[in-house]
């Protein structure tokens, strides 16, 4: 059996660019949740930190589905790009190196998207990421039936 | 030393960096409900998803035709693919019927997809693109079978249970209604039905132990017209097929995904509905488990059940009966026919579901019996624990969703045949909100297989059968020009002719066929056009082709 540590640390072998693998392996890194104002709008920043052609958070947390303002850095001495769900058409942003911009996004849920840089093999060497949307659908659209067992 | 940030400035829709003109003449401003009552005497256009309320995938355009169509050629390809990780990333597949309007072409795709396309050059002229959450609840992967058009707007339900109205001159969304619960297992892949000033829909997601609904919705707000349950709750009727004391209704399934039929005249809308939850189990649901495997007759301004016909009742093979229920009329009689999963065509009294007769429409069939006057007579399906039972038609069917069409010049129905057996093992579990709940191990043949499109006249005699060496798994059409089109799951799309089945033409597309063609004119040219990407519930339906590999491209066909 695994224990947290030894996940802890074999995750770090696995980390970062160039090490066990290529690049980094996807969901494996930081987690953080985005904010939320006082008309229900979320705000988070994503970045790109020098060398780590990863995102972070590797794992975005929207505390409920709607619209999402995101700013995007990249702290990298490379150029890359975003592409992000949202309905409608994905959202496209390109980030020269060290670069700031933003996104809108509007998101359903519950449910969890990929996004990535769309850019050679951005996303395989770690460049992919999670937005997860919590929370449930609206009481209107739930089925009429007493409330069940989950997993 | 701080170094200000380059500003990268605002994410904007990746659809800016394309040819696309992002806009669409407003063909479909003037479709409305009396339109869509005469669809099939517009044949240039094809306007909802069967090409008229009643089912019969039948065009009267017969500018190509049995002496000519030999000469078909390939006018345009419109090619799509996944980008980025998606839902059932591996099993999506391209299953929608292309609806037509004065020269546009309105079709969606997998993951939300949705294309308005020039229908004589095949131009991208805007698209939509839903988020789909990867997560998603897929029983049969990533697929859509189509939209509904009317009043300026485009209609399309996404894989996360969504009802989207999309203004058909931009693409632009104009309202969205959540119609189901994903967290309980709930998808929608059906292609919505415009009827009078509202837009019918249905669920998926039986195989996660939901209880099925049919929804309907006002088409210019949203709002909710009425829902109406496919398993009863304690105290009504039809309750009594299920267990009294149990909790088995509210994992019933039942679920309509795939689109009805309507007779204006009686005012009803023909549902069919789907397998019981769980699948193979049937000893925790003991009865007959109504509306399950039936089809219900909906008071389309109601959504009251008139009446209902159970094609396989207390199902123990997964036998759904949500694929099309054909409106036709003989000796001045109004009928209705279905081709089954369970391997029986049968034939009803549209007006109050009486059954006329029922006869076999595929070589094997040895899960039981069903007589000409409609007794059912089950013999061989899961039933102790641990213990393998295989049967034929296998769980898939004997045809699956995939649609017949029907020439009533000639009383015939081209019938797109499936012949595979699967073995299922019963294995009890316990039912958990949004986790599969079939009830057995299952495991469909991989060889000795068959397949074929069949035409029956409306009595269940076979007049002729063209042999495929696999299951058939996509839509025939039919047309006036004597001609019935269908795609194979090896790629080659057929033209037949429609007195003797011979093949008069076929052209190799690349990828299996698990789709709807249609056709239309345009400036008096007839078209033909084809979704290919082979993909979907591929282990169900034909697991011998499922490294056939994929596709995803539209093909249309002219002279």
């Amino acid at each position: 059996m695994t224990t947290a540590q030894e996940r802890a640390e074999l995750l770090a072998e696995i980390g970062g660019q160039n090490k066990a693998t290529m690049g980094a392996v996807l969901g494996t890194g930081s987690i953080a949740k985005a904010t939320e104002r006082a008309d229900g709008t979320m705000e988070a920043t994503i970045r790109i930190p020098e060398d780590a052609m990863a995102w972070e958070p590797a794992v975005l947390i929207m505390p409920h589905s709607g619209v999402i303002e995101l700013t995007i850095i990249n702290d990298d001495k490379n150029t890359h790009a975003c592409l992000l769900p949202s309905n409608g058409d994905k959202k496209f942003i390109g980030l020269l190196n060290h670069s700031k911009g933003r996104a809108t996004l509007e998101l359903d849920g519950p449910g969890y998207y990929w996004y990535g840089s769309p850019a050679g093999n951005d996303e395989g060497r770690g460049l992919t990421a999670a937005i997860v949307v919590t929370g449930e659908v609206p009481p209107e659209a739930k089925l009429d039936r007493p409330a069940q067992p989950r997993p | 030393m701080t170094v200000e940030y380059v500003d990268a400035g605002e994410a904007f829709n990746h659809n800016q960096l394309s040819s696309l003109p992002h806009s669409a003449p407003d063909v479909t401003r003037g479709v409305n409900y009396e339109r869509i009552l005469n669809a099939r005497n517009e044949s240039n256009n094809w306007i909802t998803y069967y090409g008229d309320y009643d089912g019969k995938r039948y065009s009267l355009l017969d500018q190509i035709n049995a002496d000519n169509v030999k000469n078909l050629k390939v006018a345009w390809i419109h090619q799509a693919s996944s980008t980025g990780l998606i839902a059932s990333t591996s099993t999506y597949a391209f299953e929608a019927c292309p609806i037509v309007v004065d020269g546009v072409m309105f079709v969606t795709g997998w993951d939300g997809w949705l294309w308005a396309l020039d229908a004589v050059t095949g131009e991208q002229l805007w698209r939509y693109k839903h988020a789909v959450p990867f997560d998603v609840t897929l029983c049969c992967a990533n697929v859509n079978r189509g939209c509904a058009v009317a009043n300026g707007k485009v209609y399309m339900v996404t894989q996360n249970a969504q009802l989207l109205a999309i203004d058909a001159t931009n693409g632009q969304k104009v309202w969205q209604k959540t119609i189901g619960d994903v967290r309980a297992g709930e998808s929608a892949s059906i292609a919505p039905l415009v009827v009078k000033d509202t837009i019918i829909t249905g669920s998926a997601g039986g195989e996660y132990g939901v209880r099925g609904h049919i929804d309907c919705w006002d088409l210019e707000t949203g709002e909710q017209r009425w829902r109406t349950y496919t398993v009863p709750k304690p105290g009504e009727p039809g309750s009594e097929t299920w267990p009294a004391d149990g909790e088995a209704w509210q994992r019933g399934g039942a679920n309509h995904w795939v689109t009805g039929t309507f007779d204006p005249e009686l005012n009803l809308y023909y549902a069919g509905t789907g397998n019981p939850a769980p699948d193979f189990d049937g000893e925790v649901r003991e009865g007959d488990n109504l509306y399950t495997d039936s089809v219900v007759a909906v008071d389309v301004d109601t959504g009251e059940i008139k009446w209902h016909y159970q094609f396989t009742p207390h199902d123990l093979w997964d036998y759904d009966s949500t694929m099309e229920m054909t409106l036709f009329e003989r000796d001045g009689k109004k009928l209705l026919a279905h081709f089954d999963k369970n391997g029986y065509m049968f034939v009803l009294d549209r007006t109050n579901g009486e059954l006329q007769h029922v006869s076999p429409f595929v070589d094997r069939i040895d899960w039981g019996t069903i007589t000409r006057d409609g007794k059912f007579l089950p013999r061989k399906y899961p039933d102790k624990e641990g213990e393998p039972c295989h049967f034929f038609p296998g769980p898939a069917g004997a045809k699956e969703w995939t649609h017949a069409s029907y020439n009533p010049e000639h009383d015939l129905f081209y019938v797109p045949v499936a012949d595979v057996g699967a073995t299922a093992t019963r294995r009890r579990r316990e039912f958990k909100e949004g986790m599969p709940y079939w009830g057995a191990a299952v495991e469909v043949d991989v060889d000795n297989m068959a397949g074929s499109v069949s035409a029956f006249d409306s009595h269940g005699e076979e007049k002729w059968r063209y042999r495929l060496n696999v299951p058939m798994a996509a839509s025939t059409l039919a047309t006036a020009g004597n001609v019935v089109f269908a795609g194979t799951p090896t790629g080659e799309f057929l033209a037949l002719h429609a007195e003797t089945g011979e093949k008069l033409w076929s052209f190799q597309c690349g990828s299996g066929h698990h789709s709807s063609p249609s056709t239309f004119t345009v400036d008096g040219k007839q078209y033909v056009s084809v979704p290919v990407g082979w993909g979907g519930w591929l282990e169900g339906i034909v697991p011998g082709m499922s490294g056939q590999g994929h596709g995803a491209a539209l093909i249309t066909f002219a002279l």
